[in-house]
């Protein structure tokens, strides 16, 4: 019989101590229903708001303003998606500031598991519950206001692009936490990043709203990827825009990750030489 | 023997940045900071050998948590060599990780959410360790230390004595070679401490651990540790077995009698009186040429006592007479 060679037992172990530590975060979140639950409602709540000023702009329809772009079905559906990707995205970037701040990244750093794998496999783990939560909540409030559903692979579409959409929304988060090995506090960069989630990344409006030369930067920036993508899907699906949805979500997944693997690896170079 | 651990010349140098006072003299750091330089460890070199349990002592910023942090790789050193069961450790930190138990008293490193239960599963997992050879292992920790009954209630809900068994445990699930404690009964009850201890020093004999433990209280290191380390400022000013030290520089106490009278006049040989208030006397008796119980006695005899406290000294005046001495 064949022994496993190292390298890959190596990567089955670490690949069993991630999936732990997502069970552990998955577990952590359906503990805490009464957490969902309240989440469940504030997603209904945003949504009553957003749907209700999206609906007064569309009665309209006057020509030459947004209106006449609009869907006949209304922006509810988009709202829905795009509030649903950000309230599932977990505040990973809280845990940093505070383990980093806090100096409690040193006993994670004993260890012989990479704290930042086992604490993202973690957050994943919260984050499924959080998508499958809110996800049923958005559709038992569609199925209830009597909308038209996404027409074709629309929920398809949107399922898919929703969840990696999600988890860009974590990488950029994880980014911004990772700024407290340098500014201590992480407010002022996350700030700065859910700005450009609600101006690039279409948390309210679709981004192809905007004007050409800012919906270009919109489409190719990491923030669209994370929410306008998946929103637009809800609208008006199509394979082709899914295609290239999905390729441009790959990328900028790939990219973010190692964004963060190296901004990581200079944080910790930092906290080895000076300290945590 | 072969060491466990050999530290030669190792030193640690902290830099940061002066803070300055006033808006014009921050401006003006902005653009040509200054620097400080603090030396925390200064060539320090010792050798443990496998099996021993040692204590590194010496008052606040004397440089052993630095020293510590250093061995167990979450600190690269400014300088100088460390070997620790054969590897170095900022170089190698997660191959150490395997070999390590570490726990820090005011830190935790369970997940405090979670049951005592679960965070025990996730560290098997972290570990790699088989799944038949850790429910072995966790059942013979759980029985020793008793904490059978605290399995299913989240880390959160623990007092501090229970938490700090559970630490230990967990420190001990992948069986490590070598134990690193960071002020392991800080904070702890009187009985929490003595089980602590009385586990600790248990379990290393048992199993042949090597212990590193760095401590305030002079009471770990006499019930734990075989050998002391004194470090201050930055520098290895002591090195020798507890016997010894505490026969040069613990055989003191301090008794605190709260009496009727404003003061109690006591002259025994070795017993001098410190500063207090009215009612209160405090005394600091030298066991070498006066008993404890016999001064007790004297004082009682006097009439009118209504409590007796004893002391060891604070850890600071030992290390502090350690210091003077060595400087005589």
């Amino acid at each position: 019989m064949r022994s496993t060679p190292p390298c890959i037992a190596r990567l089955a172990d670490d690949a069993a101590a991630m999936g732990a530590a997502y069970r552990v975060g998955l577990a952590s979140a359906i503990a805490s229903a009464p957490v969902l639950v309240g989440r469940a409602i504030f997603y209904g709540v945003c949504l009553m708001v957003l749907v209700a000023f999206w609906d007064k702009v569309g009665a309209h329809r006057v020509a030459g303003t947004l209106g006449a772009h609009l869907p006949l079905s209304g922006m509810a559906i988009y709202v829905g998606v795009t509030e649903w990707i950000t309230l599932s995205a977990p505040a990973v970037h809280l845990t940093l500031e505070d383990d980093i701040r806090s100096g409690a990244l040193e006993p994670h750093l004993l260890r012989p598991k990479p704290y930042l794998t086992q604490l993202l496999a973690a957050q994943a783990g919260g984050m499924t519950a959080r998508l499958a939560m809110l996800g049923a909540a958005g559709l038992a409030l569609l199925a209830l206001s009597g909308r038209p559903w996404p027409a074709g692979f629309g929920l398809a579409y949107v399922t898919v692009l929703g969840v990696i959409g999600t988890s860009i929304g974590l990488l950029l988060l994880t980014l911004v936490g990772l700024t407290a090995f340098w500014l201590r506090r992480v407010l002022p960069p996350l700030l700065i990043v859910q700005k450009l989630l609600f101006l690039l990344g279409g948390l309210f409006a679709p981004i192809s709203f905007y004007p050409g030369w800012l919906h270009t930067l919109a489409v190719f920036s990491p923030f669209a990827a994370s929410l306008a993508f998946a929103g637009q899907a809800a609208l008006t699906p199509s394979a082709s825009d899914f295609g290239w949805a999905l390729a441009a979500q790959a990328f900028w997944f790939a990219a973010l990750s190692v964004a963060v693997a190296l901004v990581w690896r200079a944080g910790l170079a930092k906290t080895l030489k000076d300290g945590a | 023997m072969h060491p466990a651990i050999t530290v030669k010349e190792l030193r640690k140098t902290y830099r940061f940045a002066k803070a300055r006072r006033g808006l014009a003299q921050s401006l003006a750091g902005l653009f040509h900071p200054q620097f400080v330089e603090l030396q925390a460890v200064d060539a320090v070199s010792f050798e443990i050998a496998a099996g021993e349990r040692v204590a590194i002592i010496g008052p606040n910023g004397a440089g052993k948590s630095t020293t510590l942090k250093m061995l167990c790789g979450v600190l690269e050193p400014s300088g100088g060599a460390a070997q620790v069961l054969g590897l170095t450790p900022w170089k190698q930190r997660r191959r150490l990780a395997y070999e390590i138990g570490v726990v820090f008293g005011q830190r935790t490193q369970l997940w405090t959410e979670l049951p005592v239960r679960d965070s025990f599963a996730l560290l098997r997992r972290i570990y790699d360790q088989p799944a038949a050879a850790f429910a072995r292992r966790r059942g013979e920790l759980v029985e020793r230390f008793g904490v059978g009954a605290l399995l299913d209630q989240p880390v959160n809900r623990l007092s501090l004595g229970q938490r700090m068994r559970c630490e230990i445990v967990a420190a001990l699930l992948h069986a490590p070679r070598l134990l690193f404690l960071d002020e392991p009964t800080i904070g702890l009850d009187v009985t929490a401490k003595a089980a602590i201890r009385d586990f600790i020093r248990e379990q290393s004999k048992g199993e042949g651990q090597t212990v590193l433990l760095t401590s305030h209280d002079t009471r770990d290191i006499e019930l734990v540790c075989e050998r002391v380390i004194v470090i201050n400022a930055g520098r290895i000013v002591l090195d020798q077995p507890t016997d010894q030290l505490r026969r040069r520089f613990i055989a003191r106490k301090l008794v605190t009698l709260v009496s009727q009278a404003p003061t109690l006049a006591l002259d025994m040989p070795g017993v001098t009186r410190r500063p207090s208030e009215p009612h209160t006397t405090i005394l600091e008796i030298d066991t070498r040429q006066s008993r404890v119980d016999a001064v007790i006695g004297a004082a009682l005899a006097l009439g009118g006592i209504e409590d007796v406290t004893v002391e060891d000294p604070p850890m600071e005046e030992v290390v502090h007479e350690i210091y003077a001495a060595l400087h005589r």
